[in-house]
């Protein structure tokens, strides 16, 4: 769906996107991560039209992004509207922008702000909003306009809880219809609803995380024992470099290459080893992202 | 050109919203009137006010002439104070669209960036123009009344041409706005840059023709009825207006 091929962008003299390639396909909720000042929000706004880029390709169905703007919705990251607008107001107002006709717009907005949960709150002024109220008024004029895709900067990362939470409910619906492209640094929620992460980092691409990945990097052994051996070194062989006790009898194994679980068995049935469960360990997302994000 | 009438209907209705009409209006009416009962009746103030011993006003002063009067409220009162508060009134023309997010919300619509910042021009040269027309028509009827009659059309050319004036001090607002993103330097820059091209007149008047000000010259030249004016200036004006916006088009795009 959304292709972007070797994107450098500088912004006053200084390098902040540099030969970022990755592409989306239709359906898919991907995480873009990445630390404070990573480049996101610069990805995000080349990618929406908002800013140029110097080189590169940007194409949404094999056409240039810019020709797709009707085509997509986009939450920024400070979302605040005309204070003394309404909401149906507001609406109005960007579906006008969009290019939407009158008829449709009357009709699309009820159906919207009851999408969003905000029905009963059509009247009232945007300065009247509570902030998760404001969160979820911004993604309504996200999805006025039916876009193909929806790329929200840091959708929860400025809410409390409860309008987290709001806001979050509203994203899982709008998934299972909608390609999605989250961007935010809490990897918490992101895990809640992505397929894929693009992690990025000084402006590169680092990572491009998929659930496979987390499950094919089987470098790493979880091993819990029957009874707690007398010391972890016992449980180190040939293939395992390193023994980390997470508790008195959960041990995780780590080798320099990927690990052979029926090698690593038969050597600690060898040794005569009262094993309970060995698996390989799946790694979350935050752990692979801190590996990735790290300078040492 | 939706988008652009979109836009710019909103610009308009937020400053009804904000009374910015009513307030700005009232201001320039004020400017208006000062001048010309100043300059008609300063003996009485003093003598009314008190605190004027020493100061003797000739009697036999010579009375100036209304277009004189008219002269010194657009030079000394509405260019001078009138502009400080006009481009404090638009200050946060971009910066606030840009601070709150809105700006993003509008540039990811199929709305060109000409539109945008065309609908920015024109929202606030309307503004601007509305109030400046009411105070300086209050301001005619006042020196006519008290200074004798002077010829409309003059005074309409002259506003014409100040209009463009205006219409160049907001596009220069619009261009600084794409540099700096705090509203309290975006008005002190507007306003040091405005003053600077009003007063390069006294450095060098070559300059100062081929400068945005020359258009100044051009419309004070109608109230004083000079034929040799210089509409070159009308075409500098112009020139710098759609500089100042294309220059203001470049660095959204790339920042």
């Amino acid at each position: 769906m959304i292709t972007v091929v070797k994107l450098h962008k500088t912004i006053k003299k200084r390098k902040i996107l540099s030969d970022v390639t990755f592409s989306i396909a239709e359906g898919e909720c991907v995480g873009l991560l990445g630390p404070n000042g990573a480049g996101k929000t610069t990805l995000i706004k080349c990618m929406t039209g908002i800013l140029q880029h110097e080189q590169g390709n940007i194409t949404f169905n094999s056409n240039p992004i810019v020709q797709h703007k009707k085509n997509i919705g986009y939450l920024s990251q400070h979302t605040d509207f005309k204070p003394w607008m309404t909401c149906e107001e507001s609406l109005f107002f960007f579906g006008k922008l969009s290019g939407l006709d009158k008829t449709f717009l009357k009709g699309n907005i009820s159906a919207v702000l009851e999408e969003v949960g905000l029905k009963d709150k059509g009247n009232y002024k945007v300065e009247q909003l509570s902030g998760g109220m404001k969160q979820r008024l911004g993604i309504a004029q996200a999805i006025l306009h039916q876009p193909l895709l929806l790329i929200l900067d840091e959708p929860v990362s400025a809410l409390d809880p409860i309008g987290r939470n709001e806001v979050k409910k509203l994203i899982a619906r709008l998934k299972k219809r909608t390609t999605i492209i989250i961007s935010t640094h809490i990897l918490d929620d992101a895990s809640e609803f992505c397929d894929r992460y693009i992690i990025i980092k000084n402006g590169m691409i680092v990572g491009n995380i998929t659930e496979e990945f987390q499950k094919s990097d089987r470098k790493q052994i979880l091993v819990k024992m029957g009874n707690v051996p007398q010391t972890s070194e016992a449980l180190k062989s040939s293939e395992v470099e390193r023994v980390e006790c997470l508790s008195p009898n959960t041990f995780l194994l780590t080798g320099a290459v990927e690990l052979d679980l029926q090698k690593v068995v038969n050597d600690f049935a060898a040794k005569e080893m009262d094993i309970t469960s060995i698996e390989f360990y799946e790694r979350g997302i935050e752990e692979i992202f801190l590996e990735m994000v790290s300078d040492t | 050109m939706t988008n652009f009438y979109t836009l710019t209907c909103t610009e308009l209705v937020e400053a009804a919203k904000e009374f910015k009409f009513i307030w700005l209006s009232l201001f320039f009416v004020i400017l208006g009137i000062t001048q010309p009962l100043i300059t008609k009746y300063m003996d009485v103030i003093l003598e009314n006010v008190g605190g004027a011993d020493g100061i003797t006003i000739d009697p036999n002063r010579p009375v100036p002439s209304s277009a004189e009067v008219l002269l010194s409220t657009i030079s000394g009162q509405f260019n001078q104070i009138g502009l400080i508060i006009l481009i404090i009134s638009f200050m946060g023309l971009i910066a606030a669209d840009r601070n709150s997010g809105m700006q993003d919300f509008i540039l990811t619509r199929p709305v060109s960036l000409r539109s945008y910042l065309l609908s920015k021009l024109m929202g606030h040269w309307v503004i601007s123009m509305f109030s400046i027309s009411i105070g300086a028509v209050v301001s005619y009827g006042y020196t006519i009344f008290l200074f004798g009659s002077f010829s409309f059309s003059n005074f309409f050319l002259f506003l014409l041409l100040y209009s463009l004036w205006i219409l160049f001090v907001v596009s220069l607002a619009i261009l600084i706005s794409t540099f700096v993103k705090s509203p309290i330097l975006i008005a002190v820059t507007t306003i040091a840059a405005s003053i600077f091209f009003i007063l390069i007149k006294g450095f060098n008047h070559f300059l100062f023709q081929l400068s945005p000000g020359g258009i100044l010259n051009l419309a004070e030249n109608q109230l004083l009825s000079v034929h040799d004016s210089n509409y070159f200036s009308i075409a500098t004006c112009v020139a710098f207006i759609l500089l100042n916006l294309s220059w203001a088009n470049m660095n959204l795009k790339k920042s």
